[in-house]
């Protein structure tokens, strides 16, 4: 592939379909066309017409070849970056992977060992606070237990969900679950040992039942009297456990509630229903 | 007494125990229920701003022994509760089950005696075990005085075992803990550390061979409520980290709970920035191969409450500066203050590809705030130069003066010319005063 050179700016804008076998059609189309988009976007985003729009279609074919050249000419590990970087909530995430494939393929698998250089930096800023949302995400999401099935709901930054899949099929593999992600529509049920992806625009839950409301209040309790109130940080609480996870943790459904006490931060009380999802149907 | 009463009470009387790590075993899922993660996992984050990682509680706050710090001792009337085994299994079950915790910290007052304490432990955690085949996290407390079998029986049940040393030294733990001895503490230490490399090496013998504390043991202590420095207590850790091949020793700044004459008043507020810098000393010793008595000596027993114990370090040894980051071994690389072991890492493969300057460091992660005064790199061949009382400045803690200035008095500031807690009135004032007495010291 005529790779390894720099594109030259174009006033057009392209088009796929989300995947990651369309963008890396996109990125073939690009370089054997030599023009550097201004945009990258998926079908659906919403344009504002400034630039005249190609679409891309999805080649398989073309993908694979994008996609062994990573493997082949870059790293291994190059591949990966970029494959986690395409499930991140990087902004202008497509025309960042063109940018720093262009450089790999130009200096080869040295191109990981750069971190200075702003084309690398950003995927590598990507991949960490994707790895770090994931991480936390594993601790802090909440199941609730619908008599023998449980059902969590998480909103994302990051596309996590398959990431975060594996894990917990292999922790509750005896189990039926299911994880919503609020954020990207999506969600994983596993069922007789089978887990899916799913797409779900809107979906709600029951409220819980009775002896779900138990276990909650118990762990509450547990939450409560395990902190010390001479060592009380809300500062240092809020660093580890940002604010935008609360709404999906019971424990925190107080802190909350509008009227509840400006907890350390100085960021306003979010208005929403403290449990998350509630209008809407009941599909349990 | 109905259960949320239960956990309210035992859940209050656990919660002065430091540890709530979940590290240290990675057990993939199997037949049996859950799975357990090698990194650990905090699952929540209590007002405190610490770290929720196992269900901690005690099975019971009944206890014989009169230890004076402890808020449970035999005298202080306080509301009494002991778990059922089978309330315990099923809480901890259904809390795993909705992803709450990672496990189960069991601790326990010494009912009737430390054997029979033990025994109600263990027949717990059997029943976790071995009825609800429960494969996540469990850390026990091993009872100071129980008979090694049941020590034994307890380490193939837990994944992490922990005896808690409470005072740093034995003089100390002889006015306030009487009825525990030094040698009832150490004598389960060694064994568990023993059992622990044993099963260690076993699997290369036989297969499925047992195993016994996979996660290692820690310990605990009390910082405040006794009267050793802080040379006496990292020392002490040192040891123990090398006599017992400790995972983790936990420091816990003493919270008065109780009066009594022998400690400080009830009043007086938790040492915490103390405790904190203790940590920062500990974590040098795990993770920066530094050693006791490179951080403190007998001439200055006690860490500085403004610099960190590692640019005070470096500001005493301003020989070994600067390093340049393009050539300098890993070891002499963890040295620098604003440098971590990660960044270690970053650096250590990014160098093998080119010569790296400010604008990488800066990338890489590197605090060049503190580091730029400790550095030679591709775009500043000479170093920077900005003066003792720049480098000064930018290396103080600022944590120190938001921990409150009531804090400083912990330390005694009398003999060492550092302002006192009477001395200072606003953060500004404070810097530039402590700028001053540290210049004045070096």
């Amino acid at each position: 592939m005529p790779f390894g050179r720099n594109l030259t700016a174009a006033a057009v804008e392209y088009m796929y379909d989300g995947g990651l076998p369309g963008l890396y059609s996109c990125i073939y189309d690009c370089v054997y066309a030599d023009e550097m988009p201004a945009h990258i976007r998926r079908a659906g985003e919403t344009a504002f017409g400034l630039f005249p729009q190609k679409e891309v279609a999805t080649d398989e074919r073309r993908a694979l070849r994008v996609r062994n050249a990573i493997h082949d000419k870059i790293s291994p590990a190059a591949l990966e970056l970029v494959e986690t970087v395409f499930y991140s909530c990087l902004k202008d995430k497509e025309l960042h992977i063109l940018r720093f494939l262009l450089l790999g393929f130009a200096t080869g698998p040295a191109v990981m060992r750069m971190p200075g250089d702003a084309r690398v930096h950003a995927l590598k800023q990507a991949e960490r606070h994707f790895w770090r949302e994931q991480h936390l995400l594993l601790g802090f999401i909440r199941f609730t237990d619908y008599e023998g099935f449980l059902a969590a709901a998480i909103t994302p930054k990051n596309y996590a969900l398959p990431f975060l899949a594996r894990h917990f099929c292999e922790r509750y593999r005896h189990e039926s679950f299911m994880i919503y992600d609020k954020t990207h529509s999506m969600a994983l049920v596993y069922k007789e040992y089978k887990p899916e992806f799913v797409r779900l625009e809107k979906f709600c839950f029951n409220p819980p039942p009775e002896k779900e409301e138990s276990y909650r209040a118990l762990w509450k309790q547990f939450y409560n009297a395990i902190a010390i109130e001479a060592r009380v940080n809300l500062k240092c609480r809020m660093t580890h456990m940002h604010k935008r996870y609360w709404e999906n943790m019971p424990e925190m459904e107080d802190a909350l509630l509008p009227g509840a006490p400006p907890r350390g931060a100085p960021s306003q009380i979010q208005e929403r229903s403290p449990r998350g999802i509630t209008d809407g149907a009941l599909i349990l | 007494m109905d259960l949320m009463r239960k956990l309210t009470i035992l859940a209050d009387s656990a919660k002065y125990d430091a540890a709530c790590t979940s590290s240290g075993a990675g057990r993939a899922g199997g037949r049996g229920f859950g799975n357990t993660l090698a990194a650990g996992c905090c699952h929540s984050f209590s007002a405190d701003g610490r770290c929720i990682s196992l269900l901690k509680v005690l099975y019971t706050n009944h206890c014989i022994y009169d230890c004076r710090y402890c808020a449970n001792r035999a005298s202080n009337d306080v509301p009494r509760a002991a778990f059922l085994p089978q309330e315990l299994a099923r809480l901890t079950i259904e809390f795993y089950r909705r992803n709450y915790i990672e496990g189960l910290f069991l601790s326990s007052g010494v009912v009737k005696s430390p054997d029979y304490t033990m025994e109600q432990i263990i027949r717990a955690l059997e029943l976790i075990r071995y009825q609800h085949n429960f494969r996540g996290y469990i850390h026990a407390k091993a009872i100071p005085g129980a008979s090694p079998g049941l020590v034994h029986k307890l380490g193939l049940l837990a994944d992490r075992l922990s005896v808690n040393i409470e005072m740093p030294s034995e003089l100390s733990l002889k006015r306030l803990a009487p009825q525990k001895s030094r040698r009832a503490i150490l004598t389960p230490m060694a064994q568990i550390a023993a059992g622990h490399k044993q099963s260690e090496q076993e699997p290369a013998i036989y297969r499925n061979a047992p195993k016994f504390a996979v996660a290692g043991q820690a310990t605990q202590m009390i910082i405040g409520a006794s009267p050793e420095s802080d040379y006496q207590i990292i020392r002490l850790a040192s040891g123990l980290y090398s006599q017992y091949a400790l995972k983790r020793v936990f420091y816990s700044a003493y919270i008065p709970t109780v009066e009594d004459t022998l400690l400080p008043a009830i009043d007086t507020k938790p040492p915490l920035l103390r405790e904190h810098r203790l940590y920062q000393a500990d974590w040098l010793m795990r993770q920066y191969h530094f050693t006791a008595e490179e951080l403190l000596s007998e001439q200055t027993p006690n860490f500085n409450p403004y610099l960190d114990p590692k640019c005070n370090w470096a500001i005493h040894n301003l020989h070994v500066f600067p390093v340049d980051v393009n050539a300098a071994p890993r070891e002499l690389l963890l040295r620098v203050p604003g440098i971590g072991p990660e960044s270690v890492r970053r650096i250590l493969y990014a160098r093998r590809a080119g010569r790296l300057g400010l604008d990488d460091l800066k990338k890489i992660g590197v605090v060049l705030k503190r580091a730029r005064y400790f550095i030679l790199c591709a775009d500043r061949p000479r170093g920077i130069h900005m003066g003792r009382e720049a480098m000064t400045r930018a290396l103080i803690d600022p944590g120190a003066i938001t921990f409150g200035t009531e804090q400083l008095s912990m330390f005694d500031t009398a003999g060492t010319g550092l302002p006192g807690s009477g001395d200072v009135k606003t953060m500004q004032e404070a810097v530039e005063e402590a700028v001053l007495c540290l210049l004045a010291g070096i």
